[in-house]
């Protein structure tokens, strides 16, 4: 009897499979090794050591780019999911009508314009804008990520809002709720595992934003990525490498709350 | 703002005046004028996409009539939001919160009419005890069965006490014996409540059993408004008798008319007396139709009103049903009780008249 088809007896896959697994991860674990390098080289091993923490937790401006990125990250990915909940009630809670397909397209076309492009043009507009208001905060930093950040933010709550059931909105009506009553005990409740995953995707894409961020921030406004990047350009000790590490924990553990967020959501 | 819809005994009325449904250029409902007396047990009954779910849902206030007017209790009501009428309806996929509880579910209409935590607490333990789910109040909706999740959107249309309850075929998801049992419960509860009921279904069976009166409708049109009996004995047209029941149907030519009652001329020569729908005035050749169950078959006879061959004979338990050919070539079913038991005394091939009593046929408006 033939066996069914299995694309694991494919000659060749489990090599390929194999070998991209390892293109893919073993220099993130490389990484992670070096970052607990007793010496000062990130290819030299010379023992084990979380000195490179302590210097990282003890460098002010590690510390300060850091904080700063949570607030940008924090921020502009909830004022995103705010955006991208309402874009997605706006596009599925309405009457099919000609020039809708177009409105999908431009909420996400910011997926597909170059990042670069982006860059360069809000560094011009802002430039003007910071000439005319005399203002140099965070803002545009903060304008900027959360306007990345919708396109993410909308695919996972439009989906949600897809497949969630209409007449349940509808038998809320019934029951006389208004529609802002409709909204807040039923669809909301339903959407939320939508709007978690939104607000996840928009926080870790801004939290490791460079090209925008480089090309938008003001002087002495450095977020940890482009901090990283700046020292990359000098001395590179594995310092740079613990950083990472923490990075690379934080996102995980970012994605970790949220799988089990979704999964109780379901459950329950 | 709210008329009030709790805390009402009686029913509401219901006025649709010449009710048209558009969606584009197709046309759902046509012309469509019910009036529906308070406290009624009403059924639209019809096949699939005659409209019947498009009627209901203007009545709900989820589409807007294109043209025409509907009055509750003589307010036009026809552009209100479904959460300005003291309606509620039971979806036929139920509709229940799946992140509530089966308490939750059932107060949801009344916490957002704003009342009172204890009021809502009570009504809900009195709705749960009225559809037998005292023990399941803190479950969530989703942990239940089909029929018990039925019973729950049942409540909870009835727990803030509408005018007016729609019912959008709310038990073809059940099997039938529940379906049976959920029947005669719905009739109990409506009676109980006082409640307007607007029930939809296609299935005449339930629509016979339930209803104090059905629409049987057709493309978007009502074919026929009666008691259960009027539809069945007395249908209009050629529709309605074919849709309600088994039908025999008869060519025939209209002899005289006398009053209300007509004697007719079959193709076997005979004549009967046949009724006709009031307001018309029947001539030359009709249609008259038949029910299988007021024919009697027996030995051939002169005084046989029509003459046939037995082709089938089906045995169903409570009947048997004798398919026969008349000798214009037209089929003619009788249906008769099966008394004793043992054969009906026919066998298939074999020559039968077929007797009618007085009063039985119909002559169809055409
Ligand atoms: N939103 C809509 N847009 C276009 N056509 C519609 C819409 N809703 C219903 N229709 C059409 O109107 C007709 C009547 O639909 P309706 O749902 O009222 O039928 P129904 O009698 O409830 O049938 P069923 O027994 O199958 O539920 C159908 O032909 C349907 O295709
Ligand atoms: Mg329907």
């Amino acid at each position: 009897m033939a066996k069914p088809f299995s694309v694991r007896r494919v000659p060749g896959f489990s090599t390929i499979a194999m070998i991209c697994f390892i293109g893919l991860y073993l220099p993130i674990v490389t990484l992670v090794i070096y970052a607990f390098n007793a010496g000062t080289s990130i290819a030299i091993w010379e023992g084990f050591s979380l000195r490179w923490f302590q210097s990282a937790w003890n460098n002010a401006q590690v510390i300060d780019a850091s904080i700063r990125s949570l607030q940008i990250a924090v921020t502009a990915s909830v004022v995103a999911t705010v955006v991208a909940t309402m874009a997605a009630i706006a596009t599925t809670r309405t009457v099919q009508y000609r020039g809708l397909t177009f409105k999908y397209a431009f909420i996400n076309l910011p997926l597909l314009v170059p990042e670069i492009v982006t860059a360069v043009a809000l560094l011009i507009f802002f430039s003007r804008v910071k000439v005319w208001t005399g203002y140099s905060g965070l803002g545009y930093l903060i304008a900027a990520h959360a306007a990345f950040c919708v396109p993410f933010a909308y695919l996972p709550i439009r989906a949600r809002l897809e497949s969630m059931d209409l007449t349940l909105e509808r038998a809320a009506a019934d029951l006389y709720a208004t529609p802002f009553q409709a909204f807040r005990y039923v669809t909301l409740p339903l959407l939320w595992p939508g709007v978690l995953a939104g607000f996840m995707l928009g926080f870790v894409i801004s939290l490791d934003d460079v090209v925008i961020t480089e090309f938008v921030k003001s002087g002495g406004q450095d977020t940890l990525p482009t901090y990283m990047l700046g020292q990359l350009r000098r001395v590179v000790t594995p310092e740079m490498n613990a950083i990472s590490t923490v990075f690379l924990l934080l996102s995980f553990a970012i994605v970790t709350i949220f799988f089990f967020l979704s999964r109780t959501e379901k459950t329950s | 703002m709210h008329q009030q819809p709790a805390g009402t005994t009686r029913g509401g009325d219901i006025d649709m005046q010449n009710v048209v449904k558009d969606f584009g250029h197709f046309r759902a409902v046509d012309n469509v004028s019910l009036k529906i007396a308070s406290n009624e047990f009403f059924t639209l009954l019809g096949p699939s996409g005659c409209g019947k779910t498009t009627l209901l849902r203007m009545l709900a206030g989820f589409e807007m009539p294109t043209g025409g007017k509907i009055l509750l209790d003589k307010a036009d009501i026809s552009l209100l939001p479904p959460n300005r009428r003291p309606i509620n309806t039971v979806f036929q996929n139920y509709a229940l919160f799946p992140h509530m509880t089966v308490a939750e579910n059932i107060g949801f209409g009344l916490k957002m009419l704003g009342r009172p935590k204890a009021e809502i607490e009570k009504v809900t333990q009195d709705m749960l005890r009225l559809v037998q789910l005292e023990a399941r109040g803190k479950h969530l909706v989703t942990q239940l069965s089909g029929g018990q999740q039925q019973r729950v959107a049942l409540a909870r249309a009835l727990a803030p006490q509408p005018k007016v309850l729609l019912l959008d075929e709310p038990l073809s998801a059940l099997d039938l014996k529940l379906r049976k049992s959920m029947q005669i419960e719905l009739k109990r509860l409506q009676m109980e409540t006082g409640i307007t009921f607007v029930f939809v279904t296609h299935d005449q069976e339930e629509a016979l059993t339930m209803s104090d009166r059905i629409a049987v409708m057709s493309e978007g049109k009502v074919r026929q408004v009666g008691a259960p009996d009027a539809i069945y004995d007395r249908p209009a047209d050629r529709f309605v008798a074919d849709f309600i029941g088994e039908t025999n149907f008869l060519a025939a030519d209209v002899v005289s008319v006398n009053g209300n009652v007509a004697r007719v001329r079959l193709a076997s020569g005979k004549e009967i007396a046949a009724r006709f729908a009031e307001g018309t005035q029947p001539s030359g050749k009709v249609t008259v139709v038949i029910r299988p169950e007021h024919a009697r078959a027996a030995a051939v006879s002169a005084e046989a009103d029509l003459k046939g061959t037995i082709q089938t004979i089906v045995y169903l338990g409570t009947d048997t049903h004798i398919h026969a050919v008349l000798e214009d070539g037209t089929h003619f079913t009788v249906r008769q009780q099966n008394s004793r038991s043992g054969p009906c005394g026919f066998s298939t091939g074999e020559q039968i008249g077929i007797h009618m009593s007085d009063d039985v046929a119909q002559i169809l408006r055409d």
